[in-house]
């Protein structure tokens, strides 16, 4: 474990930078505050100083998806409401072996209802069948393992004999533009899918989670959707009302107040893209900077932007109200283009938007699961720099980066190889340990 | 009984839960002693049903009576439904003395001028309030009843309130309330909400309101165990004012239960560190809406707690003091500080 102490946290390849964060009392509480600086995957940190950390998010979406996969299976894919999950990665699973999963999971069910196990779901026949699908071309690289659908059909419990089955519950698992290291840093068996999402009854769910569970050694846990997560989603949105029209722009926020007050912030959608314009940092407007900042700069989004965006539509909110938003918390966003809940509810109503939605909630996962273990290497680096009292902002601990620099070699190739050994680590460790960390920083219920 | 008698006992039958059903019955008095008895009411809704069909038939009852039993359900229970306050505008010399029988006369008479087929039924309940049940028809149509409206005047007030109308029977409507109560003109009164009750106190200001006094007054006893004197001592005193101006805003004790409140702003962006946004011409739009299942005790406690700034702002204590829940507002007047225009209705 000493060489952890000395690890720097920074992957060589495409040089992102996992911020250090004050490791609070509470587990949620840091992984709440770090992943909004955590997640900045595809951004790059030209240089690892105090004053430009970068953390910059492709804004482009991500287009040619919709063209690959069957309309058909898209269209199931929009328009519900699904609850995601994360997953860790799937041991021993098979593409090839589908229908002897949907023969398994149905024997389950069906075991899982006569041991009067909670399947509610009313007026149901206890025939249940299910169908295990692959949905190809739901891939952004080629490391993405292929995505899966999983459907439970049945009847209503006085139907006729020719009525078709209905599916009444439907689930999938999928993984978009998933880390490349850290795709190639698992070991031979194991596939990753790493996000769920699911609808329909609740009982059915929690047993095709159990036969998940059970049948690939994997862990599920709700994926919460933060507050700076639900932020880069309106500002991401917002981004995307020139070329198609948002509609509207819909907050909703919970003030802690007894009883608890709800308040929809909806904002025109012009007006939301005037906003946002102005707070972008002079893209396209011309500014300054070196000549790779302005290329890149057109595509990518600020974390600041982000902020800025936020404050302006909480200011103008203070100024008429003087009630401050951020006494509250942030539930709900939602645009034409999709919606996202805090619980980890989102909706898509078309398919343009369902991928990119996809791939972003894909990164939120792969940061969640590393960033835990990266905390358990962040709290002696903190330790040295014990006054980074914001916890908003990275601690400017630029110096100290750079003595770790000087421990490690700059070559791509060993420090390539000891991240993936840790990558391997940590899965072995996940696999192992995956409940009981896992539940401690997620709160799993 | 015929068909359509048959299909408004249904209706009622679904909308009246059990519990109050049987005390719905009694008031009515059109059933005997043994009919009542007969009744049991462990059985399914479906089966009250039939029994019930039943006993009208028996009885011969028909529509008339039936939408007897509908106004007691809902004048025992208002609490149901949309509810919209209407505001009765210059009254003419007479509009005070207009008596109970002199406005129930007039007002059948007006309406049945204006809509041909229209069913009224008229009745005074306990607190001055006159509750009219009306079923539209048309020159071509008898009255609808499984889609009445309800209205709840108060005498000697100019108020008004309304739930189940059409755009297309809202002026009817209106035309036939100013005629005769003798005032000029009716306008919405902004204010909307499920519970009667709620928005009728708020309009009328039947609540506990706070005067501003020179001494503050204590907060509300509560159990914590104190941490820190010196906190508790220098916190004291900032409570116990943001408690009072709460108070004032939105009244003491208790208060009615509105459920929400709408802001459509139209104001012009304005930030310091926002350049571009402020030197902006146009406003900036946008849509708030507060939900709460108590809307004032959550502003009362937000402005008490700190996490609205006091002193309250006049677009919030606007809602107890104006009795209304839907507001647009605007720029309004020369100063660039007035934030808070003539709300438009």
């Amino acid at each position: 474990m000493e060489r952890h102490q000395n690890r720097e946290t920074r992957t060589p390849r495409n040089n992102v930078v996992v911020h250090r964060r004050r490791k609070s009392k509470s587990y949620r509480l840091s992984y709440r505050s770090g992943l909004g600086a955590a997640d900045s995957r595809l951004g790059w940190s030209p240089a690892l100083t105090a004053r430009r950390l970068n953390t910059s998010r492709k804004a482009a979406g991500i287009s040619n998806i919709a063209e690959r996969v069957d309309p058909g299976q898209l269209a199931l894919l929009v328009k519900t409401e699904w609850q995601l999950s994360y997953v860790t990665p799937l041991h021993q699973f098979r593409h090839t072996q589908l229908k002897s999963y949907a023969r398994q999971l149905s024997a389950f069910i069906a075991a899982g209802k006569q041991q009067g196990l909670a399947v509610e779901v009313e007026g149901l026949q206890t025939t249940f069948r299910v169908s295990f699908s692959l949905v190809q071309g739901m891939t952004q690289s080629d490391e993405d393992a292929e995505s899966v659908l999983v459907q439970i059909h049945s009847k209503r419990l006085f139907a006729r004999q020719d009525e078709p089955q209905k599916p009444v519950w439907s689930g999938w698992l999928t993984c978009i533009n998933g880390n490349p290291d850290y795709l190639r840093a698992l070991p031979k068996d194991f596939v990753c899918l790493p996000l769920f999402g699911c609808s329909g009854a609740d009982g059915l769910s929690a047993l095709v989670k159990s036969w998940f569970q059970q049948s690939f050694d994997c862990c599920f846990g709700l994926l919460e959707i933060s507050h700076t997560s639900l932020q880069w989603l309106m500002a991401l949105w917002t981004n995307c009302h020139a070329e198609s029209g948002i509609q509207h722009l819909k907050m909703i926020w919970t003030l802690p107040a007894t009883p608890p007050l709800q308040v929809t912030y909806t904002v025109d959608p012009e007006d939301a893209w005037e906003l946002w314009s102005s707070v972008r940092k002079g893209k396209g407007g011309g500014g300054g900077g070196e000549e790779e900042e302005e290329e890149a700069g057109e595509n990518y989004i600020d974390i600041e932007e982000v902020t800025s965006f936020m404050q302006g539509l909480k200011s103008h909110f203070y100024r008429h109200f003087r009630l401050d938003l951020s006494a509250g918390s942030l539930n709900q966003v939602s645009t034409a283009l999709g919606s996202a809940k805090y619980s980890g509810r989102m909706k898509v109503p078309s398919t343009r938007e369902l991928c990119q939605m996809l791939s972003v909630f894909a990164l939120l996962i792969f940061v969640n699961v590393l960033f835990f273990f990266f905390s358990d290497l962040q709290q002696p680096i903190h330790d040295h720099h014990p006054d980074a009292a914001d916890r908003v902002r990275p601690p400017q601990n630029a110096h100290l980066i750079e003595r770790i620099q000087t421990l490690m070699p700059p070559e791509n190739t060993i420090a390539a190889f000891i991240w993936q050994k840790l990558l391997q680590l940590v899965l072995v460790f996940i696999r192992n340990e995956a409940k009981h960390y896992l539940s401690l920083i997620f709160n799993i219920k | 009984m015929d068909d359509s008698a048959k299909r408004l006992l249904q209706r009622l039958m679904r909308r009246i839960p059990t519990p109050t059903l049987r005390s719905a019955l009694e008031k009515w008095g059109r059933l005997t002693t043994e009919q009542q008895k007969s009744m049991d009411f462990t059985q399914s809704k479906w089966a009250l049903t039939e029994r019930l069909l039943g006993i009208c038939e028996e009885n011969e009852l028909a529509v008339k009576q039936l939408t007897d039993l509908e106004m007691i359900h809902v004048i025992d229970n208002p609490d149901q439904g949309m509810w919209y306050a209407f505001q009765l505008m210059d009254p003419e010399d007479d509009a005070k003395s207009v008596d109970l029988t002199q406005f129930k006369e007039q007002f059948k008479s007006h309406l049945r001028e204006l809509v041909r087929n229209v069913s009224i039924k008229m009745k005074k309940h306990t607190d001055e309030a006159v509750w009219i049940r009306i079923a539209w028809g048309d020159t071509f149509s008898r009255p609808n009843h499984l889609k009445p409206t309800y209205i709840v005047h108060y005498l000697q007030t100019p108020y008004v309130f309304v739930t189940s109308i059409t755009s297309k029977q809202k002026p009817l409507l209106s035309q036939a309330l100013v005629l005769s109560t003798r005032y000029q003109a009716i306008k919405d009164a902004n204010l909307s909400g499920r519970k009667l009750t709620a928005i009728r106190d708020l309009l009328m200001k039947k609540y506990q309101q706070v005067f501003p006094t020179k001494y503050p007054i204590p907060p509300p006893e509560n159990n914590q165990t104190i941490s820190n004197q010196h906190i508790e001592k220098e916190q004291a005193e900032l409570a116990a004012n943001r408690l009072q101006m709460a108070c004032e805003a939105f009244g003491g004790g208790m208060l009615p239960q509105l459920q929400s409140a709408v802001y459509k702003l139209e104001t012009k962006f304005r930030d310091h560190s926002n350049k571009t946004m402020t030197e902006r011409e146009e406003p900036f739009r946008c849509v708030v809406k507060f939900t709460s299942t108590n809307l004032l005790e959550s502003f009362r406690h937000c402005a008490s707690s700190g996490i609205a700034s006091t002193p309250v702002t006049p677009l919030l204590s606007c809602i107890p003091l104006k009795g209304r829940n839907y507001f647009l507002i605007t720029d309004n007047g020369p100063g660039p500080s007035s934030q808070r225009g003539q709300p438009q209705v």
